[in-house]
């Protein structure tokens, strides 16, 4: 296909209202006003319905004509006063959208006025962010609310500043409720169940047990408390490397909380990272059950180094997770010949590459940011890979080119269980190892056994002794 | 005056858009056709989603939105309407707009993408769909459509959707506008004295497929159905039809009106779900052209068709009889026809809302409904969530949103919207559904989500009755709460 300039073909990022919603998800007893025309959050919610398999209030201020025109002032106002009455949320997320950026409405004024209006509003925060759609993406909209939040509660006085002993945990980009269960569950057996403060926590709220009662607002979330003590922890924890984590560059510059950055802790020198750092924090060895499960994960990799050495790869997606799986593959031999972050952030290359660096590779890494999936489509004819992972809208190339796709990630909207993906820690990792693994063992199969066919029908003399299914070379 | 009720508990503004039908109070008169209100969570979109949804089946058109890329990047792919030719709308074009469009305007651009697009996919048509920020910094897409569309010697289109200009209503307006452009540029191709459109069928799963063999059958050219399973080639010259059949009102009345006017064209009002009027809809259709043998041939199409799939039809309504059932629907007309599909499985409708409705909509919604029925327009979950409970349905049938919201009050679920893969129009498809609602509110999944664990003990069933719980010696596990502690810190 010609180079294109002036046209995306099926887009590969969401606009930045996506990520601030995703980010007031993880706060307790939130809810999120979208400022903007009604079919923004509509979709947003749609969205997020697919992928999360539960149901996504997000509130609109259903800016009309008229709006538009006088200023969204009064729409605003109505839609705060409204999500109070009918939700009684604790917190309210204002994410403006292209529509209220545009029309230049001052957000912070309009909500000082109704602070000063409404008496009810005192035990409401209220917190905006700005997140037009026509600058950067969904990623950067998750760090600026991420970011907005804790400023706010730390700011807020709520909390006093009597030094807690914590330990912050602060993501750097959305992941799986089962992946934040999975590093909650680390950090109470490394830090205790008590001691440390994770921001924004999604487990419950996007991936809520069946009560037979539909809530108003899911329970779970980072408590308010906990945010607004944030700022007298001892140490902060960044997860995620290829963008600044602002919040906690604010906790370490204002409030002296000194903060580590660390990549997700996907694969096996990524999780040892994270368990290293926590054991450096806390002064502790790494708990045996962890090294149990290390020595298991380790187990499976030799089990799988065949399957995996020199597997051509292909990984796109969010660029946190693609570095994780980047270097997932990298320490299990496979050949990641294209590798391709959903959109571009300061230092992904610059980590990608020293990683790759590292290893003693005999192929050529493509590493192509911000792509859209129809520039990605080449790419990937290109780099020929035996396997994609990212996505699901990666479908279409995985069906038009034949090749295997293994779901992970946002959105996944084609299969169950995206909320329960889990890939980080040790046993994510493993879990990892063996889908891929799994993936490839099944591509292999089905194109042996279709060559057994194919010679079958074509009776092809002396054809027998390659005509075992697949099964057979494999062990 | 509409029946203020204390139906469900939600914002004063919102009462007058819920009504509860009743005997003694006559008509019922429910406020609608509104903007929605702000913070009230409505579940409808924008005036782009109206003309994306009614208008992106036409398959071999590129349909570019004129925008920042969220617009484009939440509509790809979603409309579920198949294709039995090209695919070209199933690709999601955008012209990512970035600040510096916004600031300095985004016509160049816009003109630019038009011309790479058209080089890069030839498609017959164009279509262009504005956005809410087209809006406020005032592209003028009328004139950079129409310089494109001279240089580059195809229709492109403006599709005037604003998202904030208006309801989803007004979207489907957009939609019919742009259609209105493509009618009537080619000469038709009449291969039979007999010719319809089916206008308002969106091709969702593949229900044309199952309709459009059955008109076939009766000797009538079916010309195009709009939109779905359309091409640019069969809506240009679909003028040549003698009658519209309408199905989605809601959407393309519109379109049919104008085309009475502009070519004489008249149109029916029908919908091909449920046998009851898929019957009628055949039956007026052979009426019309007032042709013996097409009505011959019509009856012997309803009786032989309805013979194939009534012993298994009548096998499932006996496991549905009597089950309450709500509908949250885009538009009214395939909510009308809803409430007979379910009467014909033996269902009642207990509660029934539309999010674009009209005033003489629900009118006929609270004729058709008996009642205690409750009648809702632009519904939010925490409406309907509280509904399902009151009214006791044991299904729901809307769309994506509503579905997880159904499940979490533990009430079965239908999608009749995108997101279906099978067809329910026709008279397979109408079999179709019955299945779903079968599987749907029969499925033992209903009692786990009642279920407590200790149910497994106390249930007086025979498996249970091994181990009742006097057969099992009492034991108390003493050191529990020991080991419990033991265990938490090994971990810690």
């Amino acid at each position: 296909m010609t180079e294109r300039n002036y046209t995306t073909v099926n887009p590969c990022v969401m606009c930045q209202p996506m990520g601030s919603v995703m980010a007031f998800k993880g706060i307790e007893n939130s809810m999120v006003l979208m400022h903007g025309s009604q079919g923004c959050s509509t979709y947003m919610r749609l969205h997020l319905a697919h992928h999360f398999r539960e149901p996504v209030d997000i509130a609109s201020t259903s800016l009309s004509e008229r709006g538009a025109v006088y200023g969204g002032s009064e729409n605003l106002k109505k839609g705060l006063k409204n999500v109070m009455s009918r939700y009684h949320p604790k917190v309210i997320g204002v994410t403006t959208t292209c529509l209220a950026e545009t029309i230049g409405d001052d957000v912070g004024r309009i909500l000082q006025e109704f602070r000063e209006e409404e008496k009810d509003a005192e035990d409401v925060h209220i917190i905006s962010v700005s997140t037009p759609s026509y600058e950067e993406s969904h990623a950067t909209g998750y760090l600026r609310a991420v970011e907005a939040i804790v400023r706010y509660f730390t700011e807020s006085g709520v909390s006093k500043d009597i030094f807690n002993n914590k330990l912050n945990v602060v993501l750097g980009e959305n992941i799986a409720p089962e992946d934040i269960r999975e590093i909650k569950r680390i950090l109470s057996s490394n830090v205790g169940p008590r001691s440390f403060i994770f921001t924004p926590d999604t487990s419950e709220t996007f991936d809520a047990p069946m009560t037979g009662k539909a809530e108003k607002i899911f329970p779970g979330g980072t408590p308010l408390a906990e945010i607004a003590d944030m700022k007298n922890c001892a140490a902060s924890i960044g997860l995620g490397i290829t963008s600044d984590n602002k919040a906690i560059d604010y906790l370490e510059g204002k409030y002296n909380v000194p903060a580590k950055r660390v990549p997700m802790p996907i694969g096996l020198e990524y999780s040892d990272r994270f368990l290293a750092t926590l054991s450096e924090i806390t002064g502790t060895e790494v708990p045996e059950m962890y090294k149990k499960e290390r020595g298991r994960l380790i187990d499976a990799m030799v089990d799988v180094h065949k399957y995996l050495y020199g597997t051509r790869v292909a990984i796109y997606g969010d660029p946190e997770m693609v570095l994780g799986l980047l270097s997932l593959s990298l320490e299990n031999g496979m050949y990641p010949v294209l590798v391709s972050p959903s959109c571009k952030t300061p230092a992904f290359k610059e980590h990608a590459q020293e990683r790759i660096d590292r290893m003693n590779l005999d192929c050529d890494v493509k590493m192509l940011e911000g792509l859209d999936f129809d520039a990605f489509n080449d790419a990937v004819k290109e780099a020929n890979p035996e396997m994609l992972i990212g996505n699901s809208n990666g479908k279409y190339i995985s069906q038009q080119m034949r090749i295997p796709l293994m779901r992970v990630g946002f959105p996944i909207h084609d299969r169950v269980g995206a909320q329960r993906i889990l890939m980080m820690g040790y046993r994510g990792t493993m879990s990892m190892i063996d889908r891929i693994t799994n993936t490839i063992l099944e591509a292999k199969d089905i194109e042996l056994e279709e060559k057994w066919l194919q010679k079958k029908e074509n009776n092809i003399p002396g054809s027998c002794c390659d005509c075992t299914p697949a099964h057979a070379h494999l062990h | 005056m509409p029946e203020i009720t204390n139906v469900v508990n939600t914002l004063e503004e919102r009462k007058p858009y819920i009504a509860l039908k009743q005997k003694v109070k006559g008509e019922t008169f429910l406020a609608c056709d509104n903007t929605s209100i702000a913070g009230a969570m409505s579940q409808r979109a924008c005036v782009y989603s109206g003309a994306r949804v009614a208008l992106n089946p036409v398959t071999d058109a590129v349909h570019l939105v004129h925008g920042p890329i969220g617009c484009a990047s939440y509509t790809w792919d979603i409309r579920g309407s198949k294709s039995s030719g090209k695919e070209t709308y199933r690709t999601s074009f955008s012209t990512d707009m970035k600040e510096i469009d916004v600031v300095f305007g985004g016509e160049k651009k816009l003109a630019k993408a038009i011309d790479e697009l058209v080089e890069l996919y030839k498609p017959p048509v164009v279509f262009v769909y504005s956005t809410c920020i087209v809006g406020i910094i005032g592209d003028d897409l009328e004139a950079v459509c129409k310089d494109a569309s001279e240089r580059n010697g195809i229709p492109v289109i403006p599709v005037k959707s604003e998202g904030f200009k208006g309801t989803k209503s007004d979207g489907y307006k957009a939609a019919c506008e742009a259609l209105k452009v493509l009618i009537g540029t080619k000469e038709g191709d009449i291969k039979s004295p007999y010719r319809i459109n089916l206008i308002g069928e969106f091709n969702v799963a593949g229900d044309v497929w199952l309709v459009k063999p059955l008109f076939e059958e009766m000797g009538i050219q079916v010309v195009t159905s709009l939109t779905g399973d359309s091409t640019t080639e069969s809506i240009s010259q679909c003028h040549i039809a003698q009658l519209n059949l309408v199905q989605c009102t809601g959407s393309m009345t519109t379109l049919a009106k104008w085309m009475k006017e502009e070519y004489g064209i008249p149109f029916k009002k029908i919908s091909y779900f449920g046998i009851e009027d898929l019957s009628i809809a055949l039956r007026e259709t052979a009426a019309f052209f007032d042709s013996e043998e097409m009505k011959q041939k019509a009856e012997e199409i309803i009786a032989r068709e309805t013979a194939k799939i009534m012993p298994e039809i009548q096998r499932i309504r006996s496991r549905l009889e009597g089950k309450r059932a709500a509908i949250y629907m885009g538009g009214a007309a395939k909510a009308l026809t809803l409430i007979k599909g379910f009467r014909e499985l033996g269902m009642e409708v207990v509660i029934i809302g539309t999010q674009t409705g009209k005033r003489d909509d629900y009118l006929q919604i609270s004729y058709e409904v008996k009642d205690g029925t409750v009648i809702v327009d632009d519904a939010n979950p925490l409406e309907l969530a509280e509904l399902l409970v009151k009214q006791n349905a044991d299904l729901m049938v809307a769309g994506v949103k509503e579905r997880f919201l159904a499940y979490k009050v533990g009430v079965a679920f239908c999608d009749f919207n995108h997101d279906r893969v099978v067809e329910f129009e026709g008279f397979e498809g109408f079999l179709n559904f019955a299945r779903e609602m079968d599987s749907s509110i029969n499925s033992p999944v209903w009692k786990a989500t009642k279920s407590n664990i200790s149910d497994s003990i106390n249930a007086n069933n025979i498996s249970s009755k091994a181990c009742k719980s006097e057969n099992i010696p009492v034991t108390r596990i003493d050191n529990i709460h020991e080991d419990a502690a033991i265990t938490r810190g090994m971990e810690a």
